[in-house]
């Protein structure tokens, strides 16, 4: 196997970018593209265990109970963690001031000053004009369009855009900024004054009222965005400067966030919205969005507000948490032992517990911030900024009042459903419900069974595909290019009949990503390998739960227990143990393991328990 | 054409004892050029485009491609170590449409290092010269030749066209680069309105002031370009700063020539001159005028008055203010654009020893308190920390600019720095506004760019701030002129021994802009036209003086018309009185 970079392994790993070449993405290939007919040839049970055995994403077989185990585990810890978190809210006796930058990639289709195409992993320097380099005697090419997105992101938090905005030039000197400075908007930014409501579903910490904060939004500035350095052995960088140029939103709040949490909500919403109103297309985990937090911690009640520190460069919603936490503990135990806060620059590495100081105020870069004498003030007329607020689309807030309000589903599946693959799980959760209702009518059940049971699948079931690093292809439109969701409708309208079993669904589901379905086949293949659902009779359950009854009959006991109430709880644990050994003794393909426990408790219940108590009395 | 003709014998005097052996090589010794298209080239670009063709100087801080023949490109350099056999990969949209009328380009000539300076000695490539013969002695037994300043920037480009190496070359005018060395070296130079000619291609030194200008020997070699050709109607989509269509045809609404016909031509000069008023400002009137000049300043003065022009002194308050003023932006503007050259992607590139011993010296400097060396203001975003740190930049950027580049990347760094910026930048734009409505208020004709009404572009004195030798026209105020007529630098070509002697008090060189930098500061066009003196009235200095003169934005169209009369009439006289 060949080696693979350091710069491409970190890229992976941290941010979850994969090159457009090397081994990650060609092995995954054949194995997309594997032909359906290869497997016709064969008997179905056994290709399926061969096919498990040899591809890599399956994830091995891990006994049930073990599953659980773990699962529960893991559920603790994180419950734990989570705890921690939750529990680092507040300091008694201080309070903690956090202000916050957003830089977001606008959704543009050429860069800010020229009309170079903005990219995204595309081939190094190979979207480069000559002012994005800054060969002498270039000169900035302001591109309209760039406004569209920057309005929308505008609106969608709140803010008024000014009618005349300026472009200002913000010099330090480093290898990624190729003029010597940043043309930005310092003076006079395109839009001010807004502000962003937080809801307590939104995450923030518990410590706020009910009723949720608000987040007033300073301003909104247009900028450029820098080239991108990967460092290469022996204090060599490469720079790419695709991304020189790039427009960037920075969206500026007020200092009036006083918990950690609260923060970090903050951002995830305003990644949410600016996904919602397109004005940005990548997230957090793909650089799209990055944020910079200033801190300060004060005693409670006094007025002025403490020294602030800046940490710069947080590239998740965590870091924002995390971060924040440490940075607050770190300058209250500084005051606490009689130091000075400083006004400073400070950094974050994931995973960290401490802030580590970048440069302090004397080494603090004099930007000497200046007109740009080349661009003319942009004007924005107001039938512009009417139209876009006009068009704007439903607001993510509204939407998911109505995945919970119309479709019943729970507000954490519905945030979920929002966030997933940039907005467009959503999208895809829309086509799969609409296929499956064209499929099923009104009559066999109501919109919010169909909707759960949409929601279930996009989100859990199509989350344990791509547990093992790929992914689902997943269109701004709302499909996916590895389980179509009318393949999916297909499944699940099978599955709601009842006519397959929730197995069998998962494994169909499995074919369709591994492309061993072919369009519209579902179908015909559950036709084809016999995997439709056959279920025993009631009579045929019923003596199967006898059969493993019988061999267990002493555990009869604990149920009369309950029945006298001489014990508390119902014993789940031993009537699940029946249960299971009645699965184990029946033909597993016919049998439902829900119909399975009904039957079993049915008969325990009328049956079992009854004649134990009749034959107790009886040798009394 | 008897100006063109005159200024020719004028300039005959400079080679009149020469072989054609010594020219030559004298004028290897002019440092005029930076690079050179071979002879054989330019022959056979003139055979291909005929009658139209002439010959073109290019300023070597405008770009220049390899468009002609891929065997020849010219370099770019600016003057500059730093851009050392730079070849861009685009051209000036400038060189583009002049190459579209017929111009052939013969070279790059020779400059202050990025445009920045008065005398073009700042050169990596050595000073320009212009040579004058020395003829106050009438034994005539020999002929001492003086080096003279050609002035700067643009004093390649003058010399070029003074000499005959080229029929009109390009230069940049930011505070008088055009002009002045067009006054020191007896040649026209024309500084457009302010967003007339695209900047595309134009390496900046400070963009909100810089702008294309022509050089040539007669006022109408630079009127056929720019306004017959119809370069003035052109709009540079490339150029931001360029005016779009729509603002071009606003703003020559209200004005006067630029559907240029052969009448024009062919009608009387002087008739051309009668009834047009021209404003003598005061405030140009100052000490240290050379009295020579104001002499001709004088004499031409009459001399159109006796055409039946009308003369009349006007004021301009803010004239003092406006040379600290463009030594303000004009530096500030620079740090900014230079801040470009780091030698990262194009360029020069210290070596890696030469930038160990740079950081060494810093750190030696920064222990012993001493104020950073230049080129030490970067940040350092780099963790990696080792070699990296503080070398790269500081080495390169220490050793690829010259002196007056540095003094002014760090005056500007300094302006425009968070404690001074109030001070310095902030008040220097604010006197910026003030010098143009002085302009306003006192010409006749109002400024397109104020505004869509007549109204909002009517401009009046405060009657308190005039002089009291102001006469007034009416109760509303003093009389508004066409074109103000003034000299173009308060002295004579200077020696350039003298000059190069001053590298001790600098600033002494920047008084030479004194006459140029307010219309710059404006965005005016402005002409500086040739008038010969009299040898015996000008021992030791040049044998020109430059009279400057200056019209409403976007008048450019009738100024050249104007200033070609005045022209003309001038050199008559001085032809009568010889």
């Amino acid at each position: 196997m060949t080696r693979i970079s350091t710069a491409e392994l970190s890229g992976y790993l941290l941010s979850g970018r994969l090159g457009r070449r090397g081994c990650l993405i060609a092995r995954r290939i054949p194995f997309l593209i594997r032909p359906a007919s290869k497997f016709q040839a064969r008997p179905h049970f056994t290709k399926i265990q061969d096919d498990k055995s040899r591809t890599p994403p399956t994830p091995p077989r891990v006994p049930f109970r073990k599953q659980q185990k773990d699962q529960a585990k893991t559920a603790k810890v994180h419950s734990e963690k989570k705890k921690k978190n939750a529990n680092k809210q507040t300091v008694p006796g201080w309070e903690l001031t956090v202000g916050i930058e957003i830089h977001a990639q606008l959704n543009t289709a050429r860069k800010l000053f020229s009309p170079a195409a903005t990219s995204f992993n595309d081939m190094p320097n190979s979207h480069v004009a000559l002012f994005d380099v800054a060969m002498p005697g270039s000169q900035p090419a302001f591109q309209p369009e760039t406004l569209i997105p920057a309005v929308r992101a505008a609106l969608a938090l709140g803010c008024t855009v000014s009618r005349v905005s300026r472009f200002d030039r913000k010099h330090y000197f480093h290898w990624d900024q190729p003029a010597g400075y940043q043309i930005t908007q310092y003076y006079e930014p395109f839009a001010k004054g807004g502000r962003l409501e937080l809801r307590a579903r939104d995450g923030i910490a518990a410590e706020e009222p009910p009723d949720g904060v608000t987040v007033s939004i300073k301003q909104v500035q247009m900028e450029q965005d820098t080239g991108k350095t990967s460092a290469q052995p022996d204090e060599v960088h490469w720079i790419d400067f695709n991304r020189a140029g790039a427009p960037l939103i920075e969206i500026i709040t007020e200092p009036e966030i006083h918990h950690p949490a609260t923060a970090a909500a903050f951002v995830r919403k305003v990644q949410m919205l600016l996904h919602a109103v397109n004005a940005c297309v990548s997230g957090m985990e793909t650089g799209g969005l990055r944020a910079d937090v200033n801190v300060s911690v004060r005693r409670s009640g006094e007025e002025t507000l403490g020294t602030r520190t800046e940490i710069k460069n947080l590239s998740s919603f965590k870091a924002v948490e995390d971060a924040i936490i440490a940075e607050r503990d770190r300058q209250i135990a500084l005051l606490e032992a009689g130091g000075v806060v400083e006004g400073e620059t400070r950094g974050w590495s994931l995973g960290s517990t401490e802030t580590r100081r970048l440069r302090g105020k004397e080494g603090e870069v004099d930007y000497r911030y200046m007109p740009d004498p080349d661009l003319g003030p942009v004007v924005v007329d107001d039938a512009l900024v009417r139209h876009l607020a006009e068009t704007m689309g439903t607001f993510p807030d509204v939407e998911i009042d109505q995945l919970v309000g119309n479709y019943g589903l729970s507000t954490k599946d519905a945030l979920s459903l929002m966030l997933l693959d940039n907005g467009a799980r959503v999208q895809y959760f829309y086509n799969v419900l609409d296929a499956l209702e064209a499929r099923l009518g009104g009559t066999e059940g109501s919109s919010k069974q169909y909707a759960r049971l949409a929601a279930n699948w996009c989100l859990h079931e199509l989350g344990k595909l791509t547990e093992l690093a790929s992914d689902l292809q997943m269109t701004p439109e709302g499909d996916s290019g590895a389980v179509p969701s009318s393949e999916l409708a297909d499944i699940l309208a099978h599955l709601h009949r009842r006519e397959i079993t929730a197995k069998i669904a998962k494994e169909l589901l499995w074919r369709v990503f591994r492309a061993e379905i072919t369009r519209t086949g579902v179908t015909q293949t559950i036709d084809s390998l016999g995997l439709w659902f056959h279920e025993l009779t009631e009579e045929e359950y019923a003596a199967l739960a006898d059969e493993a009854f019988q061999p267990e009959q002493h555990v009869v006991k604990e149920f009369v227990r309950f029945r006298e109430g001489k014990a508390k709880g119902y014993p789940n644990g031993k009537l699940m143990f029946l249960v299971g050994r009645m699965m184990m003794g029946g033909p597993t393909e016919r049998m439902d393991p829900a119909v399975a426990e009904r039957v079993m408790r049915t008969r325990m219940e009328e049956v079992y328990v009854p004649a134990a108590i009749a034959g107790a009395s009886e040798g009394k | 054409m008897s100006a063109r003709a005159g200024l020719l014998r004028g300039l005959s005097l400079c080679h009149v004892s020469s072989t054609s052996e010594n020219v030559s090589q004298r004028r290897r010794l002019l440092h005029h050029f930076i690079s050179k298209v071979s002879p054989s080239v330019i022959t056979e670009e003139n055979n291909r485009l005929g009658q139209d063709a002439f010959t073109l100087a290019v300023k070597d801080n405008i770009a220049t491609a390899a468009a002609m023949d891929d065997s020849f490109s010219l370099q770019t350099t600016c003057a500059s170590s730093f851009l050392m056999g730079y070849r861009s990969p685009f051209e000036a949209t400038i060189v583009t449409q002049l190459r579209a009328r017929g111009a052939v380009v013969v070279g790059k000539t020779n400059l202050d290092e990025f445009g920045m300076g008065s005398h073009s000695t700042y050169s990596t490539f050595g000073a320009v010269a212009q040579e004058q013969d020395n003829k106050g002695d009438d034994i005539g037994s020999g002929v001492v030749v003086l080096r003279h300043s050609a002035g700067g920037s643009s004093g390649g480009s003058a010399v070029a066209v003074a000499v005959g190496d080229a029929d009109v070359a390009l230069g940049t005018d930011t505070g008088g680069s055009v002009r002045l060395p067009a006054a020191y070296t007896g040649v026209v130079g024309f500084k457009p309105s302010y967003g007339m000619l695209s900047r595309h291609g134009v390496v900046p030194y400070a963009n909100s002031l810089d702008t294309v200008g022509l050089l040539a020997r007669s006022v109408y070699a630079v009127t056929r370009l720019v306004i017959v050709s119809g370069l003035w109607a052109e709009h540079d989509p490339k150029d931001p700063t360029s005016l779009s269509a729509a603002a071009r045809k606003r703003c020559s609404a209200g004005r006067e020539g630029y559907h240029y016909n052969q009448d024009d031509k062919t009608s009387s000069t002087e008739g051309m001159l009668k009834g047009i008023k021209f404003g003598l400002p005061l405030e140009y009137n100052i000490e240290e005028l050379d009295p020579r000049i104001r002499d001709a300043w004088a004499a031409a003065a009459s001399v159109l008055q006796s055409l039946g022009a009308r003369i009349v002194p006007v004021s301009l308050p803010s004239t003092r203010h406006a040379l600290s003023t463009y030594y303000v932006i004009a530096p500030a503007e620079a740090s900014s654009n230079l801040a470009k050259y780091d030698g990262v992607r194009y360029g020069f590139r210290a070596s890696e020893d030469s930038a160990a011993a740079t950081a060494a010296t810093t750190a030696a400097a920064e222990r012993d308190g001493n104020i950073p060396l230049p080129g030490a203001e970067e940040e350092n975003k780099s963790d990696s920390g080792g070699r990296s740190n503080h070398v790269l930049y500081s080495a390169t950027r220490g050793q690829g600019f010259g002196r007056e580049v540095k003094r002014r990347i760090l005056l500007g760094s300094y302006t425009l720095s968070s404690e001074a910026m109030d001070n310095y930048f902030i008040q220097a734009q604010k006197v910026r506004r003030v010098v143009r409505r002085d302009f306003d208020r006192a010409f006749r004709l109002p400024n397109p760019l104020l505004g869509e009404t007549e109204e909002e572009q009517q401009q009046q004195f405060d009657l308190s701030d005039l002089p009291e030798s102001i006469p007034m026209e009416d109760k509303f105020g003093p009389t508004q002129v066409d074109f103000l007529l003034c000299p173009t630098a308060p002295t004579l070509a200077p020696l350039l021994d003298d000059v190069l002697d001053q590298e001790k008090d600098v600033t002494k060189a920047y008084m030479n802009d004194v006459f140029t930098v307010p219309a710059s500061l404006a965005g005016l066009p402005a002409v500086s036209i040739p008038v010969e003196v009299e040898a015996a009235a000008a021992p030791g200095g040049g044998g020109f003086v430059g009279l400057q003169l200056i019209g409403q934005y976007w008048d450019d169209a009738r100024l050249l018309k104007v200033a070609g009369a005045v022209s003309e009439c001038l050199t008559m006289n001085t032809k009568k009185k010889s």
